[in-house]
């Protein structure tokens, strides 16, 4: 899991340029599944056939990133932030645009560093004016982070753990899976970044009786973090609410009572803010059930999300033990 | 059924957005009684349906069921409660309060805050967030724990209260005001005749982002969408151009959300019938059930009406029971005739 992991999560692919990392994900789940397809949208589909409840899986491969918007005089590039980019997150950054030209973020002097902001960044690719830094990029290219995964006592260090951390749950659920009565769609799902955008199509097009997103959730667990539940090392989150979904109670409880009766470390999930595919899926056509499992994570859109593999370890086991349960059953009123 | 005693009812049921069960329990029940049909859905939705004479068209009237709350968010130690919000609520009004929280049981408890004397200077100017207020209920941690857990439902400790001149205050006013409006047209309609089959819904999730009316309107795909909700009633020191008056009728909505063909028909209706209305100018789509029900399935046609409500998203909201009335008597005229109506406007 540790070697897919790192593989998923170093692979480019920011909200709207998925075509690398969705060539590696398929390359992975085909194997364990009946049948693969990508959809209009670019979402990857990989389905396992069954008689019971369709189950929707929705983890979004999208990561974010920015654009290039201007090519100066000098030879630095402007950009546009894809998804929610922090730009004190950017300072001096090391960078990959779909071309291949890599890259690091600098900024211009600023008496404050509250002022920093997009119009204060820009992106030096070595090029010694603009004419050279023509040949190396153009506007419109898409462009992300670059960082190793590492390892720290327990805990992993990468970029793009949100939401690549939910593919490798998917895979690693996909193959483990041994028997189950419902036919389960894993969708990679594109341009969740920019508003869940992707998963709105797929839930559309699937028609699912029950959806489940793997994301990750903030931690209340760091120096002065603001009052939340979630910790590292405390199991995977069963999501209760976020700005996107009141989780139903019955999933809710679905959920818990899985975990309760396999022995797998879960802990409830508050999130103020942000939203998942699931909030998506469940506003499908006239309302779909929805809930998430959610991986415990720190420094959320930063190059340094920081989650802990015990964590992820129980997230597979409970992913694994729903899909295997009579969903339909376990749903009823 | 009393008008006064089922706003009583519904105003006192508990129902948070996404754990509407209670107040959607009810609401089923008094549907049963003066509809055809009575369903709840699997978000709790309710749905009462009243066929018409040709059931040529549907009409779809909603009004959401939920009502803003808390959840507890985490447990301090020595068993004080944090509470995350569920909807838009104004920090100023919280310190004081009772609540209940809705776990294992029923549990009482208070929003505490520093007395006056304690108070350093200036601190009086300020707002406290909910991040720094918290629940007490007089239990320790441990005994806490075995009743309540993390994501339980609080919500204030509510009593409808009967003021003077026909005034009622309580929480959830918004909107189980509407909700009643459902229900006395329901009442009206039973002594008319209407063609349309006429939808009844009470909406889940309104407060979150109108979800329920999303999923209702795209099941039905409804000819006509009518939202039914409150708006701001004026108060003293805020300009009348931003309210409605109490007792003065439902406000009809004019703007983008809304179908200016059928507005003017139900404006040119409540003339003809001497049913006093307001006007109400949303400008821009609005945080009702309009926004997504316009835009659901194929699109929906939409008029709104609204009950002017006091003191909005506090324990102590507050209406004129004849605009709900006046609102009802409005709209079971305009259900009524929605089969010519249509026919002239959108036919």
């Amino acid at each position: 899991m540790k070697a897919l992991l790192k593989k998923v999560v170093e692979t480019f692919g920011p909200s709207g340029r998925e075509d690398a990392i969705r060539q590696l994900l398929l390359d992975e789940i085909k194997p364990y599944v009946d049948r693969t397809f990508i959809d209009n949208m670019g979402n990857l589909h990989a389905v396992k056939e069954g008689k019971g409840a369709r189950v929707m899986v929705a983890a979004h491969m999208d990561e974010i990133g920015f654009v290039v918007t201007h090519i100066d005089e000098k030879g630095f590039l402007r950009i546009s932030p894809v998804g929610g980019v922090a730009p004190v997150r950017c300072l001096y950054q090391r960078v990959l645009l779909e071309n291949g030209a890599r890259g690091v973020v600098g900024v211009e002097s600023v008496k404050n560093p509250n002022d920093i902001d997009f119009s204060k960044l820009y992106v030096d690719i070595g090029a010694r004016d603009e004419k050279e830094a023509r040949k190396l990029a153009q506007e419109g290219l898409f462009g992300a982070f670059l960082n190793e995964m590492t390892e720290m006592n327990g805990l992993i260090t990468a970029k793009s753990l949100d939401d690549r951390v939910g593919c490798v749950i998917a895979v690693e659920a996909a193959r483990q899976l041994k028997k189950s009565p419902n036919e389960i769609h894993f969708v990679f799902t594109v341009q969740e970044e920019v508003g869940l955008r992707g998963a709105i199509a797929a839930a559309y097009n699937i028609e699912p009786d029950l959806g489940i997103a793997l994301d990750v959730t903030g931690t209340g667990d760091t120096p002065d973090a603001p009052k939340m539940p979630m910790k590292l090392r405390e199991g995977v989150a069963v999501k209760i609410k976020d700005n996107s979904l009141l989780v139903p109670r019955r999933v809710k409880d679905f959920f818990m009572r899985v975990a309760e009766k396999n022995k797998i470390i879960y802990q409830p999930e508050i999130l103020t803010f942000g939203g998942t595919d699931a909030g998506a899926i469940n506003l499908s056509r006239s309302g779909v059930l929805a809930g998430c499992l959610s991986i415990p994570t720190r420094y959320i859109h930063s190059v340094s999300e920081t989650a802990s593999l015990s964590d992820i370890e129980e997230a597979i086991k409970l992913l694994v033990k729903i899909l295997e349960s009579d969903v339909k059953k376990e749903l009823e009123d | 059924m009393k008008t006064e005693d089922m706003l009583k009812a519904l105003t006192e049921a508990p129902g948070i957005s996404g754990a509407e069960d209670d107040v959607a329990h009810l609401l089923r029940n008094y549907f049963a009684r003066l509809a055809d049909e009575a369903t709840i859905d699997k978000f709790q939705n309710v749905i009462g349906v009243k066929k018409g004479r040709t059931s040529g068209g549907k009409v779809m009237m909603a009004a959401h069921i939920d009502q803003i709350g808390f959840l507890v968010k985490t447990f301090d130690k020595g068993g004080f409660i944090r509470l995350a919000a569920v909807g838009g609520h104004d920090p100023r009004v919280l310190p004081g309060q009772s609540v209940v929280i809705y776990g294992k049981e029923q549990v009482r408890g208070i929003i505490g805050t520093t007395p006056p004397h304690l108070q350093k200077p200036g601190d009086t100017a300020k707002i406290t967030s909910l991040d720094d207020l918290y629940v007490d209920t007089g239990l320790d941690e441990i005994t806490l724990k075995s009743k309540v857990q993390v994501g339980d439902p609080v919500l204030f400790d509510n009593v409808c209260t009967e003021l003077q001149g026909g005034l009622y205050a309580g929480a959830a006013m918004d909107n189980r005001a509407g909700v009643l409006v459902l229900l006395e047209t329901l009442k009206i309609l039973e002594k008319m005749r209407h063609d349309w089959d006429v939808y009844m819904v009470g909406t889940v999730q309104e407060e979150v982002g109108t979800r329920g009316a999303a999923m209702t309107a795209y099941e039905i795909a409804p000819d006509v969408g009518i939202a039914i909700d409150v708006t701001f009633g004026d108060f003293p020191g805020i300009p009348e151009r931003d309210t409605a008056k109490l007792g003065k009728g439902g406000a009809v909505a004019i703007g983008p959300n809304f179908h200016p063909a059928l507005t003017e028909k139900l404006m040119e209706l409540a003339q003809e019938w001497e049913v006093p209305f307001q006007k109400e100018f949303i400008p821009r789509p609005g945080g009702t059930d309009a926004v997504s029900m316009q835009i659901a399935a194929r699109g929906v046609p939409m008029v709104q009406v609204s009950i002017p409500l006091r003191y909005m998203h506090t324990t102590v909201e507050t209406l004129d029971l004849k605009d709900i009335k006046r609102a009802a008597r409005l709209l079971a005229l305009f259900a009524a005739q929605l089969e010519q109506t249509h026919r002239e406007v959108l036919g």
